[in-house]
């Protein structure tokens, strides 16, 4: 059984809006230079339900790789994969990557599974928190011919394929699909163990596997079918009007009034 | 290559009220595109495709099949890229539900397509397609361009004011197979559970949220309280349902639902971006927070610096 993790870094999401800063000549948001980066909390969760599918298998018959395709990468924070069990982390690292061409990151992620020789199952997080586009992982399947699942809550193995249950916004749906397959994987499923210390001893000691677009053949091929042509922040966006009033309670019965007076609410006839 | 096709997602055989805001998104640029509008309505024992000819539809493709009553991707997705290549549409513009963005993502690899979610404005000009989404929770915007055509794209529910009906439509209705053959689809459907509550986040007028600030369960009774007293409806950011003090369905953001009410009132909600994304297009932001600094109070109307525990009583009597 071999799973590959597909991870993104990203800038971390509890990054109040107020500590953002836009680099306008690369299109890029950053966080404060003093918070580091984190891995995509929905790609932390695909990588537990890899180690849960682990734990069913006997030493050494299930493999589990994490692969990221990115730019400025922070060790520290892509080793957490080893530390909370990845048997390894293969990094390709191009400031080339820095894009908002899916379709690019999607052919190095392919032909980077290609090189692996290949999946029995991808996990990837449903989408990431910073573009928001849930994109990837389906374009992923649709360039490798596999079958896709999506929003799992639970991953679980049967032979030759791999049911999930996926969270809809009105309940639950169970669905199956024959391996090799790629499935996305939802919050609910659970957040990424806290590896021991020794654990994270050991990772801080391990090296990831690293490949270039040029081993992996893969180039841009402008023009991309969609381009960013700005990006910018929209801090004053409104412009807050603070209620205050002699007390917080007169303050909360004030802005009720406010609200009502300007059709916002209305009061229902009991 | 030319027109607009419109995937319109039904559920228990009725479409879904997005369909009226693809439908405004299609009119906005129906003119310069030219070629016309097209449907396709895709479901089980499908009950008012006939509504659809109301948005000016000249053919409205109806697809019946019991595989299509539920949100399996890949039933859909087959049966709807068939069509696509068939009609060869210009542009495509489908529902911003789980479905929609599936299909969406799968269909732009599949056609070659550019493809942009979660649209709040576009613009055709000099045969390209530009157009405006929110990132990093609302935080910022994107501008994109979609630089050749066949282009897909997903409205932001709530960005396009739902499109008037027509009242004398002229348009047909075309049955379609779906041609699923059971034994070359790669997935399989074993259950669905499907909660039968009333309250719905994402069409609500008025959403009252509770965050972490709210300190534990109990205070969602207020909430609640206050919600009846105005028809609102109750939800919350992500500490309060990864506690456990409510229901994960009630969630609001990037692991929830996205929301654009008319009123979205934060209650201890900080207003981080995981919870900002599900909620920043709404029209009125109103925030009851501690903390003057919280950045909730950058993207709010409305604010109210103080302590839940007073404020809200007040705020509640002026309801009665």
């Amino acid at each position: 059984m071999k799973i590959i993790v597909t991870l993104k870094q990203v800038v971390d999401p509890l990054t109040p809006v107020s500590a953002l800063k836009v680099d306008g000549a690369r299109r890029k948001i950053l966080g404060p230079p003093d918070t580091p980066p984190v891995i995509n909390g929905y790609d932390e969760q695909a990588l537990e339900a890899a180690l849960r599918i682990k734990e069913e298998w006997r030493d050494g018959e299930c493999q589990v790789i994490a692969l990221s395709a990115g730019t400025g990468f922070d060790l520290d924070v892509m080793k957490r994969a080893f530390a909370a069990g990845a048997d390894e982390l293969v990094l390709i690292e191009d400031t080339a990557l820095d894009t908002w061409d899916v379709s690019f990151i999607v052919r190095t992620l392919a032909a980077a599974i290609k090189q692996l020789g290949g999946a029995d199952l991808v996990l990837c997080g449903r989408q990431a928190s910073d573009w928001d586009n849930a994109q990837a992982p389906l374009m992923l399947a649709e360039l490798l011919g596999l079958p896709c699942l999506t929003l799992a809550r639970r991953v679980e193995v049967k032979g030759q394929h791999v049911q999930v249950e996926r969270v809809l916004s009105d309940g639950i749906q169970v669905m199956e699909a024959n391996l090799p397959a790629v499935v996305t994987v939802t919050s609910e499923l659970g957040e990424l163990r806290y590896p021991p210390m020794r654990a994270r001893l050991q990772a801080a000691k391990r090296r990831p596997r690293t490949m270039t677009l040029k081993e992996l053949g893969v180039t841009a091929t402008p023009p991309a079918a969609v381009e960013m042509l700005d990006l910018s922040l929209l801090q004053i966006e409104r412009d807050c009007q603070f209620v205050k009033g002699a007390s917080e309670a007169e303050a909360g019965r004030m802005l009720a009034e406010l609200l009502i007076g300007g059709g916002f609410i209305k009061p229902q006839q009991a | 290559m030319s027109g607009i096709l419109i995937f319109a997602e039904t559920d228990d055989g009725t479409i879904l009220p997005n369909f009226w805001e693809q439908v405004s998104a299609a009119r906005q640029v129906a003119d310069p595109l030219g070629g016309g509008l097209r449907v396709a309505v895709q479901g089980s024992q499908i009950k008012d495709a006939s509504d659809a000819l109301k948005s000016g539809a000249e053919q409205v493709y109806v697809t019946n099949d019991a595989r299509l009553g539920e949100p399996w991707s890949e039933a859909h997705l087959e049966t709807f890229t068939a069509l696509c290549r068939e009609l060869q549409p210009e542009l495509i513009i489908l529902p911003r539900t789980l479905l929609g963005m599936e299909i969406a993502a799968r269909l732009a690899q599949r056609l070659d397509a550019g493809l942009a979610q979660d649209v709040m404005t576009m613009q055709l000009a000099e045969g390209k397609l530009t157009v405006t989404r929110p990132v990093f929770g609302g935080a910022a915007s994107a501008t994109l361009r979609l630089t050749r055509p066949p282009w897909i794209i997903v409205p932001r529910t709530g960005a396009f004011a739902p499109a008037e009906p027509l009242s004398t439509p002229k348009g047909e209705l075309v049955a379609r197979q779906a041609n699923l053959v059971d034994d070359a689809l790669k997935t399989r459907r074993i259950s669905r559970t499907r909660q039968t509550s009333k309250i719905n986040l994402e069409r609500a007028r008025v959403i009252i949220s509770g965050g972490r600030g709210l300190g534990g369960p109990e205070p969602f009774q207020l909430l609640h309280e206050i919600a009846e007293r105005m028809g609102a409806v109750v939800g919350a950011s992500r500490p309060p349902c990864d506690s456990g003090w409510v229901d994960s369905g009630m969630q609001v953001g990037l692991t929830g639902k996205t929301v654009s009410p008319e009123v979205y009132i934060a209650v201890g909600i900080s207003g981080a971006t995981q919870h900002m994304t599900g909620c920043s297009s709404s029209r009125v932001i109103v925030a009851i927070n501690q903390d003057p600094d919280a950045p909730i109070f950058r993207m709010a109307t409305y604010g109210v610096v103080g302590d839940w525990k007073q404020v809200l009583p007040g705020f509640c009597e002026a309801l009665a």
